[in-house]
Parts: structure tokens; sequence; C-alpha cells
């Protein structure tokens, strides 16, 4: 009876360190392009499926990619700023509907989305726990974000200064969560949700206060005359908003010129979204309108092409790996020069070596093809949240 | 029963040759075969075993004539025939004691591994008074241990002959009377020829022949 | 939505139904299911005063449900709604506002911006800037103001007219296939505006130099379209007004000698009695922001119109 397997496998165990690393590296070099190309499909279906259902962007010259990917996908990279003048200029043209978005703001990491309900019409977001949005200060969290910061509704939310050398006076606001979205497998599930106003007061521009005029602490006024009161910096702006204080927001100049980082427009058909385009091509304006997925499309084409590169590499190390593979076995084939006498003497063939060397490598891709598999499995099934984790956020 | 006829062997490389007249072991015969080293006395246990294959003469053991056979008849009957102790053991480091002594059953398909060789095994073992170390690694083991395994391997296929190569060196006299006489009870239980090599003269009278080699071969030479 | 369940609800019926009576079941069963989906099909409209609910059911009909739901009583300039009001403004087809910024809560609450119609933005540009009141500075913003643009649109009844204007093309908007009808109830609202609007303009006409007071600023544009010479106080109808309210209208007086003063709502008579003492009578003008006691909004107006104009007299 040959049992080669039994004793090969002997061999393994007795020889640990050595088993354990020629798995890895086996494993490794498996799993590397499997995960790669996992995880680039993914990254894909996530990319397009965005880009496609979302028709048009105006935000502010400059680059579309950025544009994209803050609106899209809440990349942390802030594009120039447009204003709300832009959103009504789309509402006006009676070409499309317009859907502001000010992605800039972060809670707990986390990146606040100021836009208004129909949004969440448009993206097709369901409110699983509590409800949507309704007073100014309120948020509703994405799935994530509830799950990872432990957050339902009736609980608060801090929204964090947007440096750390923040001096200019943006108090951060505890935000009310007052609801928490289905998953929706897309970066909304990272997402604070407030109105675009709660993302004006998060910045300064609509604010709440004690009536000026009725102050009676006269170290809070700096300067007074009949025209204007000059506050000092002892004037306490509230953090909060709740229904005492909420009638005192109030905003500053005129809301048509309120900071956006983009507007999504709908438009009514093929038509409309042509003739809007063309709207957007003279020089002179500051605005820019994209079709994200054009400019996701030409991303894609940069990342397969990084992709071929990659995989090319994968292959050179991968033979690379299979050399050493090979060199390993020849050297410990020498280092068994005396197994392999005292096998012949006992009264077998030198070739029950390479018997037992070929159920040793058996056994190692074997368990590698098991490593690799159960890597796989879990990469396939997260590959949403991996992708997430990598690419966009 | 062992018979070696007008034999002569060169190694390849043409230092050291050897001759052998007549050479002749009955079975249940125990011999001793004394004399210094670089005699010839290991290689005269490989030509018997069929290592070795001698350029004229014959080895014949049961009626086998060892040299005519093909190279893979000849490994089988070796494996099935010859139990050989060799002189550094040559165990298996990372294997156990047990699967040391059934590792010929795990090599070729001349042997079977049953549940009887199994236990036939355990019991030798235990006879050797290995019997707590047969999980035990190779490396775990005393030098007398050892020994004590590398003779449970060579006597599990209860061979028609048995070359022992300085089976007894290195061991306490107690350890080496135990050793004799696991090989002397298998000798007699099988009807096995015993051919041992060694330098411990105090053992030669519990053997029924003692040669010593320089008188008897026939030639040697560098 | 509660439509949409019954229609499926019928539907799942509409499947079970056996063979014998099956004809007769199926034909009901469709007449009702019309019926539901019209009934279904109405367009919720939320609005944010009286004046343009009543804009909307006169143009909407029966084809729309009309919701103000401030409580009687309040301004719905201040009003604030609270969560539950806010939710039914978000579920609504339309919400109807008013522009110029009327009813601050707009700003401090969510409403779907897709279902939001101003109804002046036809004339955005020709809102009144009020008196700025005082400007404050603090934080990163600069000097700024809450002094406000008058939001009293409707009572200037040409602007009026172009609010309902906006209304019949946002519900035109919601409901192409009712379009025409929708425009030919607008027609009739319209000339009843303007003919408010030009009954307004001889009664202004024929008060043209007389200085008016107001007891609170909300006639801008009143004053505006129909050229009164009029002036405004800050008084409330149910308050008694202090001395010092007293001394700054006899100062008032001195260079503006009016002897009627126009009221949103009946004052208390204390107030009346020391205005008649003063020489200066009292006429009701409501600007019917909320649902009023009796009449709409149509016939409230009419009373305004009728009693300015015979408190201004025959010969003006």
């Amino acid at each position: 009876m040959i049992d080669s397997v039994y004793i090969a496998w002997r061999y393994l165990v007795f020889n640990k360190a050595r088993s354990a690393t020629l798995v890895a590296c086996v494993s490794l070099i498996a799993v590397l392009p499997f995960t790669l190309d996992v995880l680039l499909n993914e990254s894909e279906r996530q990319l397009l499926s965005r880009a496609e259902t979302t028709p048009l962007l105006v935000g502010a010259k400059g680059s579309a990619l950025d544009l994209v990917m803050n609106s899209l996908y809440l990349d942390d990279q802030v594009p120039e700023l447009v204003s709300m003048q832009v959103n009504d200029e789309v509402s006006e043209s009676g070409l499309a509907n317009p859907i502001p978005l000010y992605v800039r703001f972060h809670a707990r990491g986390f990146p606040i989305v100021g836009t208004t309900l129909d949004y969440f019409d448009f993206r097709g977001l369901q409110v699983r726990e509590g409800r949507s949005l309704a007073l100014l200060g309120e948020c509703v969290l994405g799935s994530a974000v509830a799950e990872s910061l432990g957050l339902k509704p009736g609980d608060r939310l801090l929204s964090s200064p947007e440096t750390v050398f923040d001096l200019a006076g943006i108090y951060p606001l505890n935000m009310n969560v007052v609801g928490v979205l289905e998953p929706s497998h897309s970066a909304d599930d990272v997402a604070v949700f407030v109105d675009v106003k709660t993302a004006w007061v998060i910045e300064g521009l609509v604010h709440g206060h004690q009536d000026l005029l009725k102050v009676r602490d006269p170290t809070l006024i700096m300067e007074r005359n009949d025209q204007n009161v000059t506050a000092t910096a002892k004037l306490t702006q509230y953090t909060e908003i709740d229904e005492q204080n909420i009638g005192s927001f109030h905003f500053h100049g005129e809301p048509q010129a309120y900071p956006l980082t983009a507007v999504i427009a709908l438009p009514a058909d093929a038509k409309s979204a042509t003739i809007l385009r063309g709207r957007y091509v003279s020089a002179e304006k500051t605005t820019q309108i994209v079709e994200p997925n054009e400019v996701i499309d030409g991303l894609l084409r940069n990342i397969f092409r990084v992709k071929s590169i990659i995989d090319s590499v994968i292959v050179v190390v991968g033979l690379a790996a299979l050399l050493a593979l090979v060199l390993v076995f020849a050297l410990s084939l020498r280092l068994r020069q005396r197994e392999l006498n005292t096998v012949f003497r006992l009264g077998c063939s030198r070739y029950t070596i390479v018997r037992l060397l070929g159920a040793e490598i058996a056994i190692i891709l074997i368990i590698s093809a098991a490593l690799v598999a159960a890597v796989a499995g879990v990469v396939s099934h997260y590959d949403e949240q991996l992708v997430r984790l990598f690419l966009v956020n | 029963m062992i018979q070696i006829e007008s034999l002569r062997f060169q190694y390849p490389s043409g230092d050291f040759h050897l001759g052998i007249a007549d050479f002749k072991v009955a079975s249940g015969e125990k011999v001793a075969v004394i004399g210094p080293s670089g005699s010839g006395k290991t290689t005269m246990l490989n030509l018997i075993a069929g290592i070795l294959i001698p350029e004229t003469g014959d080895v014949t053991v049961d009626g086998i004539h060892v040299n005519a056979l093909s190279d893979a008849k000849r490994r089988d009957f070796r494996i099935t025939n010859v139990g050989f102790v060799f002189q550094d053991f040559e165990l298996l480091d990372y294997l156990s004691v047990l699967d040391n002594i059934l590792h010929p059953y795990r090599i070729t398909g001349a042997l079977r591994l049953t549940d009887e060789i199994r236990s036939r095994a355990i019991a030798l073992a235990e006879g050797l008074g290995l019997g707590d170390k047969l999980n035990r690694n190779i490396t775990q083991l005393s030098q007398g241990e050892k020994q004590r395994a590398a003779i449970c391997r060579a006597l599990m296929a209860r061979p028609k002959v048995i070359l022992a190569d300085e089976a007894t060196g290195n061991l306490d006299p107690r350890n080496k009377g135990h050793i004799l006489d696991a090989l002397f009870e298998s000798v007699e239980a099988h009807g096995a020829s015993l051919v041992a090599v060694t330098h411990d003269h105090d053992l030669l009278p519990r053997f029924d022949r003692v040669i010593d080699f320089q008188d008897f071969r026939a030639e040697v030479g560098a | 939505m509660a439509g949409t369940a019954i229609g499926d609800a019928n539907h799942n019926r509409g499947c079970t139904v056996r063979h014998g009576l099956r004809r007769v079941l199926a034909a009901a069963l469709l007449l009702f299911m019309a019926c539901s989906a019209v009934a279904a099909d109405k367009l919720v409209v939320f609005t944010v005063n009286h004046p343009l609910a009543y804009f909307a059911q006169r143009i909407g009909g029966d084809e729309v449900d009309v919701h103000f739901p401030a409580p009687e009583g309040i301004d719905p300039a201040f009003w604030m709604p609270d969560v539950s009001e806010i939710i039914a403004y978000q579920q609504a087809d339309l919400v109807l506002l008013n522009g110029a910024r009327y009813a601050k809560w707009v700003d401090k609450v969510s409403l779907p911006q897709l279902k939001l119609v101003n109804t002046s933005t036809a004339f955005q540009d020709q809102y009144l800037r009020g008196d700025a009141g005082t400007t404050h500075s603090h934080g990163p913003v600069g000097e700024h103001s809450h002094g406000g643009v008058a939001f009293t649109t409707w009572l200037d009844f040409s602007q009026a007219a172009q609010q309902a204007k906006a209304i019949a093309e946002a519900l035109a908007r919601k409901r192409p296939e009712l379009a025409a009808e929708f425009q030919r109830r607008f027609a009739l609202l319209e000339s009843d505006l303007l003919a408010l609007d030009s009954e307004m303009q001889s009664i202004g006409q024929r008060a043209r130099g007389k200085p008016l007071l107001a007891s609170h600023p909300v006639y801008q544009y009143l004053q505006r379209r129909y050229d009164l010479n009029l002036r405004s106080l800050m008084w409330e109808p149910d308050v008694v007004p202090g001395r010092s309210s007293w001394q700054g209208l006899q100062v008032l007086l001195r260079e503006h000698p009016a002897q009627r003063m126009l009221w949103e709502a009946e004052p208390v008579s204390e107030t009346a009695q020391r205005l008649t003492s003063l020489g200066i009578s009292t006429v009701i003008f409501s600007p019917c922001a909320n649902v009023p006691d009796d009449g709409d909004f149509l016939t409230v107006m009419r009373r305004n119109l009728e009693a300015l104009s015979s408190i201004l007299g025959p010969d003006g």
C-alpha cells in the first residue's frame, strides 16, 4: 500500500513554518488577481449604477471628476462652490428639476449631505426608522452611519468643525437624529442627510441668537448706533435647534447667494437635457454641466488601464513566486537525500520520493485553494463595503 | 538460508574491491561478523540485501538468486524478505515512532498496511519497551530508543534474513542484551538467518558462529 | 397612496370573481375602480395662507383637495406648524407659497423643493423692501438686517391675479389633461379679482391725498397700487395702546392729520372710542390671511372695499 499523502502530510505538519509560508505564498498569488478583479467589478458597478442614474450635474468650473466624486460618492474633496442661484437657474429654465447638494461638512467622520427632500425621492431612499427631515437642525442617517455610531432617532449628532484651525466661528451644530434610512448599498448609506438650510446653519450663514434690540447685557454689545448694532464675541449663537429657539433662526442676505457644491439636474427629456447642456457651453460661465456617466466612463477607462498594468505585474510576480517554489522543492529534495537513500535501502524505488513531493505539492495547493476560496467568499460577500472603504471614502 | 559463491565486487569508483569465495548461513543460524573498519563487512551486508550487485558470483537467499532479479523485483524482495538494521538507524525525523515502524508499509505496493499489521507493530514496540513512546517524535528519543525503533521496523515484515550493522553500538550492556534478545527471538520464531556485524566482543559467545572477516574474505583491496 | 391600495385590493378581488356573476361584477368593479381612481387622483394642495387656498380651490374645483392647516385666529405669517403638520405639507402634491418671504416657518422646515410653487415670482422684482429696521453685525457674515420685504402681496389685486395665474399654471403642470378646465376657472377668478382691482382703484382716486392711518404695516401693496396716503403704526386690535403710543400718534397727526384708520380687525372699544375723540374713525380692512369667520376671501375683500368706500363718503 502506498500512502504518500499521509507521509507528505506528516512532513508538512512537522515543518509547519515552511508549509505555512508556502501556502501563504501560493494563496497570495492566487488571491491577488481574483480580489482585484472582484473589487474592480464591484467598484465599476457602484460607480456606474450611481452615475447612470444621475443624468446631469451642475457645478463650478474645474475638475469634473472632483465634482462627480463629491456629489455622487460623497468624496471628501470639496469642489469649488456655486450659489443657490444655480439651482434657481435650472428650475427657472423649465428644462430640468434641480436638486441642490451641499456636501462639505462632516459629523464624526461621515459626510453631511445638505439637500432637499427631493433627493430622497430621486434616490429612492426609504426611512426605516423614525421619520424624514421636517425641522431645521434635524438629520437623517444612512444605515451604515447609524450602525457605526450606534445612533437612533431621538439621539443627537454633533457636526465637526471644518478644520482644526477653524477660528472663523463655525460653531458645531448638535443635530437631532430623526430618522434612519433603509440600506441602499450606495454612498448614501454612509451619509448624514440634512436639509440644505441646516447645512447653512452649520456654516453659520443661517443662525439663531438673542434679539440684539432686546439685549439687556451691555457686554454683549460692541457698538450701537441708529442703523446698526454690533455684537461682541460673547453673543452666544445657539448650537442646538429646538422648539424654543427655532423662531430666532434667520437667513443672512439673499438665500440665492448661499453656497452649494453642486446641483443635480433632472431633465424632462433628452431634448431638454441637450438644450440645458448647451446653456453651459459659454466660456464666460463660471459653472459647468457634466454628465456623470461620461466622467465615470473616463475614470473607469483609466482604472482598467491601470488594472491591466497591475495584471501584468501580477503575472510576473506570480512567475517569480513559482520559480521560488520550484527552487524550494528542489532544495528540499537535496535536503532529503538521506531519506531518499533510506527509502531505497528499505526496498523501494527512488521514484517514491518524487511521489511524496507530488503529494506535498498537492496538499499545499488544496489548502491554498481552500484558503483562496474562503478569502474569495469573504471578499465577494463584503465587496460592496470593501469598495466603499477603499475607493469611495 | 543465505549462500554466497565466488563473489567479486568493486565500487564504481574502483577504490575498493571485495571477493568472497564461499559464505553460507543456515536458516535459524545466528552469525556474528567481526573485523576492523574498512574491511568490507557493510559491503557484504549490502550485497546480501541486493542493495549492491556483484560483478561476478552469486547471492542466493532461500533459493532466490538476488542479483538475477530485475531492479523492481529486487526492491520488493528486499522490503519483504530482508530486515536491515542500519548503522545510524536511518529513521525519519518527521514521523512518530509508530509511523517510522510502519513506514515500509506506506511506501511500497509489496506490503499491505492492515489493522493486524498495526497491532503487530504496537506489540513489537511494547516488547522492546517503546509502548509509551509510540506517538513521540523521533527527535525526542534517546539513542537506545532510536535503535529499538529501527529494530522494530526491520522485524515488522518477519524477514527471512536479518542483517544488523553495529546494531548494539553506543548502547549500555543491559540494552545490548535486550536488542540481541529481540533479534534472536525473531530468528527463532520465523527461522530467519541473522548476520550481525559487531565490534562487541562481549556478545560473541551468544552467537552460533563468529566470522573474523579479515581471515574469511578471499580478497580485498583499496 | 391610499387610492392605489384600494385599486390593488379591487384588482385582487377582481381576480377571485366567479364565473356566473362575472360580467355584472366586472362592470360594477370597473365603475367602482374608475370612481376611486378619480378620488385618488385628486391633487393634494397645501398653502401657507387663506388667499392662496381660496384661489387654488376656485381654480382646482373638485379636482383638488386644498388644505390650509393653520389654526383659526392666528396670523399665518408668523405661525409655526408642528411636525405632523409639516409632514402633511411634505406629502402634498403641491405646496403653494406666497413668496416675498411670507411665512417665515418655510425657511425653518424641510419641504420638497420640487413641489413648492412660489406664486409671486412673476412680480418678485417689485417686492417692497419695507423699512429695513435695525441692522446688526456678528459672526462671519457681517452686517445684516432682518427688516424685511412687505409680504401682503394679495392686497394689490392685480398681484393677487398674477398669484392665481401661477397657481393655475402649477395645477395644469400637475394635471395637463385638466389644463383647459383650470384655465376656464382661473379666468372667472381673474375677472373677480380684476373687478376688485378696478373698484379699489376708484376708491383710491376718491381717497387721493387724504391722510390715512393703518394699525399695522400690512397695507404696503394696497398703498402702492391704489396710491393711498397711508402711514402705519404698530398697534394691536386687542391691546389698548400705552401712553407713549398715543403721544406718538399725536406727533404723527401734526404732520399727517388723518381722520381714518384702517384696522386688520375690530379694535377694542376703548381704543375705538379714544380714536373717535381724536376725530379718527376706524375702518376694518382685513387682509384675510387666515380663514375668515364667515364668507371667503372674495366676500371679505368686498366687505373691506365697501367699508372703506363708505367711510370716505360719497364725494371722497
